[in-house]
């Protein structure tokens, strides 16, 4: 039982202070139980108040401390270390949650969110009151990676982590390397070819013997946690095992394949997509553009499809990489083929950064760019053997203009790539947009929240090229700082059986599905035994034990008890 | 460590970070956790960057401080890392053997490091008055002064400029941290590579007159609200120059200062589209009254979570103008004209605000480029770091062991930074894992 | 308005999984009655029957676990064992001449605020009609 409890309530610059009564909830927790001083900071993260912190610790002794502020999710290691810097076991430092799940879920309400408020920091209270000092066990880490997925972003992580002194499993499911890339032509910024670059990376991967490549591979099989999974793989009619300390997911995206009828999508052969048209340019020789036996001179671009889905349609998000991309096409076919005239039908050019010279280059070009928005899209006619596009358009005040065309090109956006098995296997969570999720979209963009499984290029959402290799190189920097100190530090929140209480039933053992309970003497009689390297601290096994001689170190009874007591008080 | 004695004796780095904004704290941070000895230096006397200084972030609306603060307390407080405010590379010039010999200035903060507890006695009797740099000079400071409230280090300076030397700071001090004798130091150091991460320039919008900032009091610019909204804002509400008064017609004008040849920079800043609709969605929490109109030629919401957040406030009313706003003129109340083309009618029309709000551009800050002296450090035809090998080592440069990071070679927002911040430190790893 | 009246509701949510769906309902302001208090732990699998029934005798009039469903990294068994955790509580619960509908479990994935909102403003509905 904790003594000199330091209690800390955090204004969060307004985020809470604005909605919660700081002062009220002040006023009601200094009296309970082990209560030794009760504070508020503008910003309990900030420097100076975790200097504060620790001289509070110091200088009072204090056994356990609280911090009201925003969620666990962000600041949990930042206040553990304070703790650890002033002595203080970092397991005496509870986080209680009064932002997200305080003033802010009840913004609506201050007076309600100032009573939550004081019962949840009482709560924590309760908690710390009973919190035990813990100390992590340290195991053995291996310092490899599986890469999942070799096009261009997993080329690329392997590289960077084969040159980090890292051990590199490649897996692709294909039997080539490069994904999307491999098959395109020049790519927009430099005009490189993609399959050229795919050559070049492929190369760098091969110099190194430190990747192994695995094509015609998929992942089977995963156990363990980080620092030490062992995975099967399948190449064919093997079977593989190997043993890796992370994961970088590099799966990709798909193309969006547009419906029948959109937009005369599958009604008219002259109607293809954005790839398709990026591969007819690549491949067809200099002079005249020809399809399907036809002379190719006007081209409509109707951008947008399969992304941006604001009324109906499941994709909510933007593409990112389309306008830029189409608007490249439309430079590369004027450059290439005589007597071209490009017709953009449009949203919004959204060719960001440094992109936007192309489309500055190709308004030089002479292209036109017509506007339109969801409630008055361009309208596909087939008359006379030859397709009319009319559109109102937004940029002549709404006029309504129409063009024939020789092709019509779908700007398809990318969709997230279905992944099932892979995300079953690993547990990745996948956002509201269908994409794998990150921790925090701002400050951790290619980590998740299993630990040791990190996500990379266009599977976390659409990018480009360039984009996709920085985010894979990220993921590599971030898993070879993991790994490369050849040991993992794991959380001690395990199971412990009390050998006192427990008379070997078998039970516990038989819920732990990771092998962690075994039979152990204690005393003459037999009793159960955590295996803490193999214990993953979820504490399935803790309900089961008729005795309840098993608990989970940092959600004991009196602890969990203790919250209730103080959340239920009126 | 921080503002650790770094001695003037030739001192050994694996790596150089240049710049601790949030590119620099993140390339430092991910390369001290793989074990190398980083110098990080700073030319401002508080690390974080722009980011620090901003308000709330887009799309996830989570406070820029919470979220900067602790990355901020990381880096000040690695083992691997000592870092130095104040300072900024002199000269850089590349030994035969591959490495870096440096020569650092750092300038005197006139106030002694450790002694200085941060309690802003020394500001209570300053009698000088200046403009508040890091406010974007919406209110004053005195000569000595805290940065900004979350500064890290949260130590005080002087601006010897603008300082009288009467001395009363001095006395003053509860700890006797004044230090009127304080010299600018030279500090040599060899390392072994080095990450450019000096980040962005804002655009001055003064260069576009008919804009009227710096003439009209009620003409500011995004950083300038920013402010206003942030939580250690400047004023207790959001209020505008002239007379103080709670604007209800909030105007902001896109693209200041980009997509725009006559200015010189022609290329799209990537963030403003997003920002300034971050500000409206605030501005739109902080006065429910308010007229929010945001003149704009395309709306760049390209990233995750970018739609859906322009979308939303859309829903949350605010007014999406498309044209291009050709001049702003001033009547006698403070009130603003707005003269554009409206598209969507196809006519000239003219629209009353009381407060305008330029969304301006992020641009290139080369000027490390002048610190490398028997080497080149190339830029870009638009002035960025260049990046020769962009798409297959896009942290390489023109420099062997000179690796970048950041708004340094392009406008990016925060968590593309990170990717950035990220690669970079990858390929600084790889390559000082295969020197000799 | 803050009122002594309104029945009070326990969660249980997962530490990577339910509980980030409770800290997207807050992030986007997706309001939901403040009676409701939530304890995250690990797992929904770790959950025990006592602190269940402790809730109730204490005054909670509902218990909510936001499970992990699929979602749990910690394994399939993880849906199942919660369910027998439930089954287990509902016997309990009977004895002592409580409601199984005080108790309420679903998967809460971590995105899923909208979910979230909606079944916890439902079982405040079905509480608030149970104590009239």
């Amino acid at each position: 039982m904790k003594k000199k409890i330091g209690v800390y309530v955090c204004h969060c610059g307004g985020n809470i202070s604005d909605y919660v009564d700081i002062e009220k909830v002040k006023e009601a927790v200094k009296d309970q139980a082990g209560v030794f001083l009760v504070k508020n900071t503008l910003f309990a993260c900030a420097d100076s108040s975790q200097k504060e912190m620790v001289a509070d610790i110091q200088n009072n002794d204090l056994d356990a401390i609280v911090v009201a502020s925003c969620s666990p999710k962000l600041h949990v290691p930042t206040f553990r270390s304070v703790a650890e810097r002033a002595g203080l076991n970092p397991y005496n430092y509870v986080q209680v949650n009064v932002r997200e799940q305080g003033s802010w879920a009840h913004s609506d309400n201050p007076e309600g969110a100032t009573e939550k408020a004081i019962l949840l920091v009482k709560a924590g209270i309760a908690r710390a009151y009973e919190s035990e000092a813990l100390t992590p066990a340290k195991i053995p880490a291996i310092n490899a990676v599986a890469v999942i997925g070799a096009g261009v972003g997993g080329l690329r992580s392997a590289i960077a982590l084969a040159d980090m002194g890292t051990e590199v499993f490649l897996i692709e499911k294909e039997s080539s390397v490069g994904g999307h890339t491999a098959g395109l032509g020049q790519l927009f910024t430099t005009n490189i070819h993609g399959e050229e670059l795919v050559a070049n990376l492929l190369s760098e991967v091969k110099k190194r013997t430190n990747i192994k490549l695995f094509t015609n591979a998929e992942l089977v099989e995963e156990k363990g946690s980080i620092g030490n999974f062992d995975i099967k793989i399948k190449t064919g009619k093997e079977t593989l095992s190997l043993h890796s300390g992370a994961f970088v997911v590099n799966t990709g995206f798909d193309s969006y394949e547009p419906e029948k009828g959109e937009y005369g999508f599958g009604e008219s052969e002259n109607i293809i997509t954005l790839p398709e048209f990026k591969k007819l340019i690549d491949t067809s020789e200099p002079g005249n553009l020809v399809f399907k036996g036809k002379t190719i001179h006007k081209i409509a671009y109707i951008y947008c499809i399969g992304s941006r889905q604001d009324l109906e349609g499941n994709n909510k998000y933007c593409s990112r990489f389309c306008c830029t991309a189409a608007i490249h096409s439309s430079i590369l076919v004027k450059n290439k083929f005589k007597n071209i005239f490009n017709f953009h039908f449009n949203r919004g050019i959204r060719a960001y950064g440094k992109q936007e010279l192309l489309y500055e280059e190709s308004s030089k070009n002479s292209d036109i760019y017509l506007q339109f928005s969801l409630d008055s899209i361009p309208q596909i006619e087939k008359r006379r053997s030859k397709i009319f596009i009319k559109v109102k358009d937004i940029l002549t005040a709404g006029k309504e203009l129409e063009t024939d065309a020789d092709l019509v090109v779908l700007v398809t956006g990318m969709v997230p790539r279905k992944n099932d098995d892979l995300e079953h296997l690993l547990k990745i969570p996948v956002g509201r947009d269908g994409f794998f999720n990150e921790i925090h979209m701002k400050l951790r963009p290619v980590e998740t929240v299993i630990d040791g499984v990190l996500i990379a290029g266009t599977c976390q959402s659409p990018k480009n090229i360039l984009e996709t290799l920085n985010s894979s190189m990220a993921a590599a920097a971030k898993a070879n700082s993991l790994l490369t100190k050849g040991e993992i530090t794991l959380e001690p929140t395990l199971a412990r059986v009390n050998p006192a209480a427990c008379n070997w039933c078998g039970k516990c053992s038989s819920a732990c599905p990771f092998d962690a309970i075994i039979q152990t003497d204690y005393e003459g009689h037999k009793v159960a035994k955590v295996n803490a390297s193999n214990c993953k601290g979820c504490g399935m096994c803790t309900p089961v034990c008729p005795f309840d001689a098993i608990d989970l170190a940092g959600f004991t009874n009196a602890q969990i008890e203790g919250m209730i007591d103080a959340l239920a008080e009126s | 460590m921080i503002d650790d004695k770094v001695n003037t004796e030739v001192a050994d780095y694996d790596v150089l970070v240049i710049g601790a904004g949030i590119a620099g704290e993140e390339s430092a941070l991910k390369l001290a956790d793989m074990g190398f000895r980083i110098l990080l230096i700073e030319k401002e006397p508080s690390i974080g960057g722009k980011m620090i200084l901003l308000s709330k972030v887009f799309p996830t609306l989570d406070c820029a401080a919470c979220i900067t603060t602790p990355k901020v307390s990381e880096t000040a407080r690695h083992p691997n890392i000592t870092l130095l405010t104040l300072t900024e590379a002199d000269s850089i010039i590349k030994e035969s053997n591959g490495s870096f010999s440096v020569i650092l200035k750092k300038h005197p903060r006139y106030v002694v490091e450790q002694d200085c507890t941060g309690c802003q006695e020394c500001e209570t009797v300053c009698p000088v008055v200046v403009k508040d740099q890091f406010q974007f000079d919406l209110v004053a400071r005195k000569a000595v002064y805290i940065p900004f409230n979350i500064a890290n280090p949260r130590i005080a300076l002087i601006d010897i400029e603008n300082c009288m030397l009467c001395g009363a700071c001095e006395q003053k001090c509860p700890s006797h941290a004044i230090d009127f004798t304080q010299q600018e130091e030279a500090i040599q150091v060899q390392v072994k590579s080095v990450i450019v991460a000096t980040g962005f320039k804002l655009f001055d919008p003064i260069h576009i007159e008919r804009y009227g900032y710096g003439k009209f009091k009620n003409v500011i610019t995004s950083m300038q609200m920013e402010r206003e909204l942030a939580p250690t804002r400047p004023f207790n509400n959001i209020l505008r120059p002239s007379d103080g008064k709670v604007p209800d017609k909030i105007a902001y004008i896109f693209c200041t200062g980009s997509r725009d040849h006559t200015v010189g920079n022609p290329i799209c800043s990537q963030v403003c589209c997003m920002y300034s609709t971050k500000q409206a969605q605030l501005l739109m929490g902080a006065l429910p009254l308010a007229d929010i109109s945001l003149y704009y030629i395309n709306i760049r919401a390209f990233g995750k979570g970018f739609n859906e957040f322009y979308m939303q406030a859309k829903d949350m009313g605010a007014n999406y103008v498309k044209g291009k706003i050709a001049s702003v003129s001033e009547k006698e109340n403070g009130n603003l004209v707005l003269r554009y083309e409206d598209i969507a009618s196809g006519r000239v029309t003219e629209n009353e605000h009381d407060l305008v709000v330029l969304s301006i551009g992020l641009l290139a800050n080369p000027e490390i480029t002048k610190v490398f002296k028997n080497i080149t450090l190339e830029t870009d035809t638009l002035n960025y770091i260049k990046q020769p090998d962009l798409l297959q080592s896009p942290a390489s440069t023109s420099v062997k062991g000179v690796f970048v990071s950041g708004t340094a070679t392009a406008p990016m927002d925060i968590p593309d930074t990170i990717m950035s911040a990220g690669a970079a430190a990858a390929e600084t790893s790889g390559y000082l894992k295969q020197l000799p | 308005m803050a009122t002594n009246m309104q029945p009070k509701i326990l969660v249980f949510s997962t530490e990577k999984i339910s509980d980030p769906a409770l800290d997207l309902a807050g992030l986007l302001k997706k309001h939901y009655p403040f009676t409701v208090y939530a304890i995250s732990v690990p797992c929904s699998s770790c959950i025990k029957s006592r602190w269940i029934m402790r809730a109730y005798e204490k005054g909670f009039s509902g218990v909510f676990i936001a499970a992990d469903g699929t979602d749990c990294s910690y394994g399939e068994s993880c849906g199942e064992k919660t369910s027998q955790i439930v089954t287990a509580t509902h016997q309990l619960m009977r004895e002592k001449g409580l409601k199984p509908s005080q108790l309420k479990m679903a998967a809460i994935c971590s995105v899923c605020a909208d979910p979230f909102v909606k079944h916890i403003t439902g079982f405040m509905k079905e509480l608030e009609k149970l104590e009239h």
